[in-house]
């Protein structure tokens, strides 16, 4: 008895049942896929093709212009791309875009969620203004930032050495940054909220009957219990820093295409999409910007567990 | 070396007080343990002490001095949690050291005191692993270091036994209570477990509802219960109450008729009260003997706990009374007549509507 119902096979009804459900799933998920198939994947793969392809003088590629027939020039374009002075700088100011935004966004984020998270009167109103920036996006910061700030219509209409903050070498890309701080930081204060929540109350209250002050409090207890989302909050800014675009396509600050506020993102649509539509050039910076993210993921994956603390 | 006092003390939430006007004085060098059920304002009371919550109304002192506004930190305290709250990145070493370090205590002494306390502890060999890679007794004791290593004058401890194993939890009470016979500090010491608090206590604070209903040594909170409430909360199996009729210097119980003793036949009047007999002062005798000073009853269930038996028996009245006999003695059949005989002597009696036991009156 016992022996046959092991070795009994599956009961034709119950494999059907089996298979209605999974068909039933995939006809669920088809919609989603075929819309990632279609935006996602397919250009994600097509995207490593175009490099090996030149149609004009330029470098344009006939995809999306006028242009003749794309020619096949094998390796020739990317070393040509990686090769260059403009894609180097490129990556360089977007690094330093990188650096000037992410940690300070974070210590910014930090910094009000410290504050939030003392038990103040009315400090619920508090938590909804610095998260309040979560509902906007880049293109209302940078249209916000504009109207504060525009040379001609701006309400301050901000100069340095004679000109609009945004059209000055040295300062169009902290300026810049500071749209992208600011955008973020209502994101940068929810995780660190929610990382401080975490911590245990008793925690940091032995560590006050243990004799440490409010900053010996923050320095050895919360501050390392809090890097795990630190790192994280890290990665995940980094990696939509380096992808930031509609800040520059918007703000038009000076030097956005070869000179100081060249981010990475912004050069592929300026490359492909421009006048003399070069592709193929965007298509090796695009991959560039990829394999940076990349770096990051694996590195965040690599490390994730290793900053964790098991309680 | 402290004592520890609550004058006239209250902590209210909104609307509720967690700590009722307690007054309640802890002797310089005393085991004092505040027993009570869950929610009944133990932690409230402790936290104050520590600084972790600020009394609503009246004092706190801490030998003469009042601390209601002193910060923790100058209170010369050291506390145990439920939780350990042990620094979870930290080292064994570094947990046990953070209290000196904090105080700012030169390296090398801080090296000595933090071997000592390992030591006493039996830590020497764990000190570079995390809290995480120990098992919940060496993470009780690590939380024990870190508040022994700086010799405070008054250490506190918030249910530290509650997350251990039953046996563990036995052999930790013992040592508890060597411990702070070596290191002669006052302790208080909250629990929700009465074995705990009669074992290890110089004297018992029972709370309920924020208030205090007795303080004593643990024997005569047991022979001498104050109220219904610290007469059922004491004990395994807790003291046996029930309806009884006082009449002229006798308590009627159904058909039965127990005499009180001396003391009771004034304080008592007459009219319905709550009578009291804890289980091993009830005698079985056989249901066809109708001595005087018992009560008449019927055995509904049996429990056998080896050396013992629990003999649960149903009044007259109805109500359901545990006894307890020696596992030598003749066990009765359930659903036989049989007999409880009380000594006179053993009998408490309570107030049928504030639970006051009238022995105190
Ligand atoms: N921070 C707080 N806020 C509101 N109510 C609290 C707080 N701490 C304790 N209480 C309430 O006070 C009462 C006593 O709590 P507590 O002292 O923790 O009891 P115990 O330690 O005896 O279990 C409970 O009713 C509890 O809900
Ligand atoms: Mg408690």
């Amino acid at each position: 008895m016992r022996s046959r119902d092991a070795s009994t096979p599956r009961t034709p009804s119950r494999r059907s049942k089996r298979f209605r459900e999974t068909s039933l799933a995939y006809v669920m998920l088809a919609p989603s896929l075929v819309i990632f198939a279609i935006f996602v994947f397919y250009p994600f793969i097509k995207n490593f093709t175009f490099p090996f392809y030149q149609t004009s003088t330029a470098g344009g590629f006939g995809a999306f212009a006028n242009e003749s027939k794309p020619k096949w020039v094998g390796w020739e374009q990317w070393g040509a791309v990686l090769g260059s002075r403009d894609f180097w700088h490129s990556v360089w100011v977007t690094v330093q875009f990188v650096g000037l935004t992410v940690p300070l966004g974070i210590a910014l984020g930090l910094l009000l969620a410290v504050i939030a998270h003392q038990k103040l009167a009315g400090i619920t109103f508090y938590r909804t203004i610095f998260s309040s920036t979560v509902a906007s996006s880049a293109a209302v910061a940078s249209t916000i930032f504009f109207s504060l700030v525009g040379t001609q219509t701006g309400l301050w209409k901000l100069q340095i050495n004679g000109h609009g903050i945004l059209d000055d070498k040295t300062w169009a890309l902290p300026a810049i940054a500071v749209v992208s701080i600011w955008q973020s930081l209502g994101l940068s204060f929810i995780v660190m909220s929610s990382g401080l929540q975490a911590i245990p109350d008793d925690l940091l209250e032995a560590a006050r009957v243990d004799g440490a002050g409010a900053s010996r409090r923050f320095l050895r207890v919360t501050l390392p219990l809090l890097s795990p989302t630190v790192f994280f909050a890290f990665v995940v800014g980094s990696i939509s820093a380096f992808k930031t675009f509609a800040e520059i396509d918007l703000l038009n600050p000076i030097g956005k295409e070869t000179g100081g506020t060249s981010l990475l993102a912004y050069q592929v649509k300026r490359l492909a999409f421009d006048s003399d539509s070069r592709t193929g050039q965007a298509a090796v910076f695009a991959v560039g910007l990829f394999a940076i993210v990349l770096m990051l993921t694996l590195i965040q994956m690599r490390l994730e567990r290793r900053v964790h603390y098991a309680r | 070396m402290s004592s520890v006092t609550f004058e006239n003390v209250t902590k209210r939430f909104g609307e509720i007080a967690a700590v009722d006007a307690l007054n309640l004085e802890v002797h310089d060098h005393e085991f004092l343990v505040l027993l009570g059920p869950s929610g009944c304002g133990k932690s409230t009371a402790l936290r104050m002490i520590a600084g972790l919550d600020e009394p609503s109304e009246g004092d706190i002192r801490i030998g003469a001095r009042v601390v209601n506004d002193v910060d923790p930190k100058d209170r010369d305290i050291a506390m145990v949690f439920q939780s350990y709250a042990l620094y979870p990145h930290m080292t064994v070493r570094k947990n046990i050291e953070f209290p000196l370090d904090a105080r700012k205590q030169p390296a090398a002494e801080r090296a000595e005191l933090v071997s000592g306390a390992a030591e006493s502890l039996g830590l020497t060999d764990y000190l570079d692993r995390k809290p995480a890679q120990l098992s919940g007794g060496q993470r009780q004791r690590v939380a024990l270091a870190r508040a022994i290593v700086r010799r405070p004058s008054v250490f506190l401890m918030d249910e530290p036994l509650s997350n251990l194993d039953a046996k563990l939890r036995v052999q930790t009470r013992v040592e508890l209570v060597e411990l702070q016979r070596d290191l002669a500090t006052t302790l208080i010491y909250v629990t929700h477990d009465q074995i705990e608090a009669m074992t290890m206590g110089d004297r018992i604070a029972i709370m309920r509802d924020g208030r205090l209903q007795q303080v004593g040594p643990p024997q005569d909170v047991y022979d001498n219960p104050a109220n219904r409430f610290v007469a059922e909360f004491i004990g395994t199996p807790p003291m046996n109450t029930f309806a009884a009729t006082a009449e002229a210097g006798r308590l009627l119980v159904g058909e039965s008729v127990l005499q009180l003793a001396g003391h009771l036949r004034a304080s008592v009047p007459d009219g319905p009260i709550i009578a009291g007999v804890r289980p091993e002062h009830f005698e079985l005798a056989d249901g066809a003997h109708a001595t005087a000073d018992s009560l008449s009853a019927t055995a509904v269930l049996v429990e056998s706990l080896g050396h013992e038996r629990h003999i649960h028996c149903r009044l007259d009245s109805s109500d359901v009374v545990i006894a307890r006999a020696a596992a030598s003695e003749v066990c009765p059949a359930v659903g036989a007549p049989l007999r409880l005989i009380v000594d006179p002597q053993r009998i408490h009696a309570f107030n049928g509507d504030t639970g006051a036991s009238y022995a105190l009156a």
